[in-house]
């Protein structure tokens, strides 16, 4: 046995290439630094393209938290990423023009209306957690089609340009800095809770809920925490999206956003949190954009990828990376 | 000394098949206390019974002379009343440390904190990697569980379940599965625990049941056939009796393991 210790293995990585971490920083600042240049290069639709790509990747950060980190596969995002939207818009309309507030009322909104709903739906579990998630997701769909007071099957129109810090924006450009911020700040408040220990009682529960109840754990209190998180970063992506789109309809928390938000986390990789925003940015490119090339069949290609990650690549595009790394380190 | 754990008639049944029969039962602060008997005696019935994971179907179980057999699994975890189990349980897609922060995290009241990562929060790590460090495993701090070798995954049993600073802690055959090395190593550990951990411990390894245990019970088909000092049962017929068919009470216990 002591044999054994003396000969521990050496810490993975040091050996060749450089460390993964600090690889991990460089690819990571390489990212940002694209992703703020975007807009002096591109033209005005690739950007407002863009612009939606970050606001969906909030909703499927949401998504993953439930999904990847607490092992809560879930359909009912989008209804928290729908109210958001909502209330960003009706902020937009009656209250103040101010991007800030929005997101701030959208978060709230996103809060309360998932610790509202959520506190049945995290009693249940597996495919019945997910059906409930389902079923909240058409209620919130049916409520926003039918009620007049939001403009019903019409949507909401009539949103004014936001404004930052009482500047208003002048350009699609400044619209999409004002978005990747947010998403950024998201990002890293959805990091930092993944790393806590909050973050490890969720992975705990994820693994092993018996065990974490035998460890004195009470994980119906973490499970409901963690949703009501949930339900804020996606009231956030709501608001993200409204300011881009200045237009709420029920389509926009409708199953479909639902069904894709999920896929690009599975296609991402769940439990990673880069990879689903990679995911988030593929699916939306095939949707809104090659869809045309392919005769109007987005979905189509969306199912074929689906089927494809999950034989191919079970693990996602961080999966991917993950064992590109081992071999390189190997 | 008072007694840690008392149970008063404890039963549990899985249909028509009585597991658990009225076991009466008191362990003492302090002790080290064996439950041995031959497979499918009703130990870890027994165990998960008082543990909290199965509802007993009639009985008490008393912990500190208060009456918890109404209270869920978690509430006896955190009044001190921790298990292992006998097949591991562990959270294999988190890495080592994690397993045992987990614990600490729990104990020291940080489990639901997010406002810095895991690793600033030093005590809990510290705790984790002590714990670790104690069943030889803080070289594997790191990895992922699923990478561990069956015994080691024994060993972080042992480390999770101190980690989570019990009062009274149950062993459901901690060394099956563990090479020689790694049981020394554990009977070691066990042995240097202070006398404020009261263990019961479920083990087929006779050698390892004498050296540690100051009294010892017998359970055979989920009652108690006998209870006392291992001597005492060393040398009790009935114990003997109730195996006919075996020349040494040690060959029975030994030769049924697994
Ligand atoms: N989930 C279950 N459903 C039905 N019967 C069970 C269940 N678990 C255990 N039993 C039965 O209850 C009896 C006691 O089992 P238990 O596992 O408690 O024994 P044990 O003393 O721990 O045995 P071993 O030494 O093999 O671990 C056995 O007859 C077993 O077949
Ligand atoms: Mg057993």
């Amino acid at each position: 046995m002591t044999m054994l210790q003396t000969s521990a293995p050496a810490p993975t990585g040091t050996v060749r290439g450089p460390r993964p971490a600090r690889r991990g920083a460089v690819i990571a600042t390489a990212v940002g630094v694209l992703l703020v240049a975007a807009p002096l290069v591109l033209g005005a639709y690739p950007v407002s393209m863009m612009t939606r790509m970050l606001a969906f990747a909030v909703l499927v950060l949401s998504v993953d938290l439930l999904t990847g980190v607490t092992g809560m596969p879930t359909l009912g995002q989008a209804a928290y990423f729908g109210v958001g939207a909502y209330t960003a818009a009706l902020v937009g309309v009656h209250v103040t023009s101010d991007g800030a507030v929005q997101a701030a009322a959208a978060l709230a909104a996103g809060l309360v209306a998932a610790a509202a709903t959520g506190w049945v739906a995290v009693r249940a579990r597996g495919i019945v957690f997910l059906m409930l998630t389902l079923a909240i997701g058409e209620s919130v769909h049916q409520l926003a089609d039918t009620w007049s007071a939001v403009g019903g099957s019409n949507g909401l129109a009539g949103m004014p340009p936001i404004s930052v810090f009482g500047a208003a924006l002048p350009a699609a450009g400044f619209v999409y800095w004002w978005v990747l911020a947010v998403a950024a700040l998201v990002f890293a408040a959805v990091a930092l809770v993944a790393r806590s220990p909050y973050g490890r009682t969720l992975r705990g529960i994820r693994d092993n809920e018996a065990r974490m109840r035998a460890l004195g754990y009470r994980p119906a209190l973490a499970r409901f925490g963690v949703y009501c998180l949930a339900g804020a970063v996606a009231g956030v992506g709501g608001a993200l999206w409204a300011a881009q789109a200045r237009f709420v309809s029920p389509g926009d928390l409708g199953f479909e956003v639902a069904a894709l938000a999920l896929l690009s986390v599975v296609i991402g990789g769940s439990g990673s949190l880069w990879g689903p925003c990679l995911g988030a940015a593929l699916v939306l490119l095939v949707r809104d954009s090659l869809s045309a090339y392919v005769g109007g069949h987005g979905a189509l290609v969306l199912g074929v990828v689906f089927v494809a990650v999950v034989f191919l690549m079970p693990r996602g595009l961080a999966g991917l990376a993950r064992s590109r790394r081992k071999e390189v380190r190997s | 000394m008072t007694a840690v754990l008392e149970l008063q008639g404890l039963t549990r049944s899985y249909g028509s098949l009585t597991a658990v029969d009225h076991v009466d039962l008191v362990v003492r602060e302090g002790e080290r206390h064996a439950l041995i008997g031959p497979n499918g005696a009703g130990k870890s019935t027994l165990f998960a019974t008082v543990a909290g994971t199965l509802r007993a179907t009639s009985g008490r179980v008393l912990l500190n002379g208060r009456d918890v057999t109404a209270l869920p699994e978690s509430a006896r975890a955190r009044r001190g009343l921790l298990r292992t189990y006998q097949h591991s349980s562990l959270f294999l897609g988190c890495t080592v440390l994690d397993n045992v922060a987990l614990a600490a995290q729990r104990v020291q009241r940080v489990a639901h904190r997010f406002d810095r990562p895991a690793r600033r929060f030093r005590r809990t790590q510290a705790r984790a990697l002590e714990h670790l460090e104690s069943v030889g495993l803080a070289g594997r701090a790191h990895d992922l569980v699923s990478a561990l070798s069956h015994g080691e995954r024994r060993q972080l049993e042992v480390a999770m379940v101190l980690a989570a600073e019990p009062t009274l802690v149950m062993f459901d055959e901690p060394t099956a599965g563990m090479s020689a090395a790694e049981t020394e190593r554990f009977v070691t550990l066990l042995e240097g625990l202070p006398r404020t951990l009261t263990v019961v411990i479920v083990e087929h390894d006779l050698d390892v049941v004498f050296r540690l245990a100051d009294r010892v019970t017998v359970l055979h088909l989920g009652s108690v056939l006998a209870s006392g000092p291992p001597e005492a049962i060393r040398a009790d017929e009935a114990v003997q009796a109730a195996y006919l068919g075996a020349a040494r009470t040690e060959d029975l216990f030994t030769g049924g393991a697994r």
